[in-house]
């Protein structure tokens, strides 16, 4: 099986099938693109997968285990990270602080054992502070470590958030635009950065992203989405030559 | 030293044990609670009464008082923390006025209106003040922890806090049972420091009171909190001369201060002991 495995998956908000009977597969390593006209339902399946809206119907595996009934935050423990499209900082932490938070549900010490400093609370602080700087390191974010993130600018944020997404150890990381606002450069220095974090965190890749550049240089696979429903999945090869996702996209030719 | 001085400093000391007592809570977890002071009323009736009714010592009576707050803050905060934040607010608004009800109504044992009194002295100076320098110890420690990470997480994002694998709904009942005993702690030292209890001392008053001190101090700091209930129970003191318009000064003081800072005197500022900065950035996880 899969690592990650959404069988039909949907959700309605009133009387408007945000997303319709979804299916996604993702192997480890792979990278794979969901992309899709605005209000395609793309950050649905997002909000479904982390758990911030619960599976009404439909099915979710994450190795071998079925977590459709987690909370977020089981959800999160058991190994799925992301990003926000709006991002999402912790304004009143410093840069580092908010990769911590990522390691803090671990138990590595009590409430009692850190109001009293005891030995464990000492040992379970060096571990947080290696395990984030870590990250920041993987991000290159280690010299904006103690500033707070309100100061850094766009592009960082958007790093920020990935390096404590990375923090939780994850087996996807999920990234919902991450290339929004990007110039064409910077959105080349992503692709290689996503590139690199995928093979040395040992994770799969899942990302909602409009920028066709970066879609089709990252991922392996592609979903494309509208109004809720699955039009085409395949290589990007192709999706760029399906009359489907080209009428979508460019509307249909009139006749 | 005269008396006058040795009380205002016992008083300051017990009403900084309790306005650090809503720091975790309200200043760093973002949860308004306007009957904090209510937890105070029974660690203070609790310890007060099986003093006098029951002649136990003060240690057993100190011990029972904190626990019966911790065991009412799970009774409380089990329904009320899953509400959203500001429907919590109203609940222990709700739960200030229901304590100081029940405290009146239940003479037989509580004294009601009349008061609770012949409780031993048994707060001494240096005891009131060693509690208020560990209980400003044990929350900055709790800032500096893991808890008060999280804590601060939840207040500015609770939906990203749960997507990092926070459990929201667990991390508040740790903060609420926590500061309900601080409070409760200073609520027995209230009690055998005055030898007299009676319910209107912990109105919604008191707890109002708190909550304008730590916001007076800065909302995320504790060395403001530590301050600001310094300056603003003394303050009242040295304007005695001023009689009534002291209560004026007071609070044109205070909304200077709101109007002008709004994150409080400090704002998230901390006193840091330099020595100890290396140590502390190297190791503060």
């Amino acid at each position: 099986m899969a690592l990650l495995n959404v069988e039909n998956i949907s959700k309605k908000f009133g009387g408007v099938c945000a997303v319709d009977g979804f299916f996604m597969e993702v192997e480890k390593g792979e990278v794979v693109g969901i992309i899709g006209p605005n209000g395609a339902g793309k950050t649905t399946i997002f909000n479904l997968i982390s758990k911030v809206y619960e599976t009404e119907c439909g099915r979710i595996w994450l190795d071998g285990t079925d977590i459709s009934s987690y909370t977020q935050e089981q959800a999160a423990r058991s190994g799925i990270g992301r990003t926000f499209q709006n991002i999402r900082l912790f304004n009143s932490l410093n840069v580092l602080d908010n990769v911590k938070v990522s390691c803090d549900y671990k138990p590595r010490y009590s409430l009692i054992e850190a109001i009293l400093s005891l030995p464990r609370t000492i040992k379970g602080k060096r571990e947080t502070h290696e395990e984030a700087m870590a990250c920041l390191r993987a991000v290159g974010l280690e010299k904006y470590a103690l500033e707070k993130p309100g100061n850094l600018p766009y592009g960082m944020q958007r790093r920020l958030e990935i390096a404590r997404a990375l923090a939780l150890k994850p087996k996807v990381l999920m990234l919902d635009e991450p290339a929004a606002g990007l110039n064409p450069e910077e959105c080349a220095e992503l692709v290689r950065f996503l590139k690199d974090i995928t093979q040395k965190f040992d994770i799969a890749l899942v990302i909602i992203e409009h920028h066709m550049d970066v879609v089709m240089n990252l991922c392996h696979k592609i979903y494309v989405l509208e109004f809720g429903k699955t039009i085409a999945v395949g290589t990007p090869e192709k999706i760029q030559n399906d009359p489907k996702v080209l009428a979508a996209y460019l509307g249909e030719e009139e006749d | 030293m005269n008396d006058y001085i040795a009380s205002l400093i016992q008083t300051t000391c017990i009403s900084l044990i309790g306005v650090v007592s809503i720091f975790p809570l309200t200043g760093m977890t973002g949860l308004f609670s306007f009957g904090q002071a209510a937890y105070m009323a029974v660690g203070a009736y609790v310890s007060g009464i099986l003093a006098v009714k029951l002649g136990m010592p003060f240690w057993l009576c100190l011990l029972l008082g904190v626990l019966s707050c911790g065991l009412l803050a799970i009774i409380i905060g089990y329904p009320t923390l899953k509400l959203r934040k500001d429907y919590f607010s109203l609940m222990s608004l709700c739960l200030g006025e229901a304590v100081t009800a029940v405290l009146n109504k239940f003479g037989t044992i509580t004294g009601g209106a009349a008061g609770l009194s012949n409780i031993p002295k048994k707060s001494t100076m240096p005891l009131i003040i060693i509690s208020a320098v560990v209980t400003v110890a044990l929350v900055a420690l709790f800032k500096n922890s893991r808890f008060g990470r999280m804590s601060l997480a939840i207040k500015a994002d609770e939906l990203a806090a749960k997507s990092f694998g926070i459990n929201v709904f667990a991390h508040k009942m740790k903060v609420y049972i926590f500061t309900s005993m601080i409070a409760g702690y200073a609520g027995v030292l209230y009690a055998f420091y005055l030898t007299y209890l009676d319910p209107n001392l912990f109105g919604w008053t008191r707890s109002s009171e708190w909550v304008i001190f730590l916001f007076f101090g800065g909302v995320n700091s504790l060395t403001g909190s530590v301050l600001s209930t310094i300056i603003l129970t003394v303050l009242p003191e040295i304007l005695r001369f001023a009689s009534s318009a002291r209560i004026v000064m007071y609070t044109v003081l205070i909304l200077l201060v709101i109007n002008f800072k709004p994150n409080g005197l400090l704002g998230e500022k901390e006193l840091r002991i330099p020595v100890r900065k290396q140590f502390r950035t190297r190791t503060r996880g």
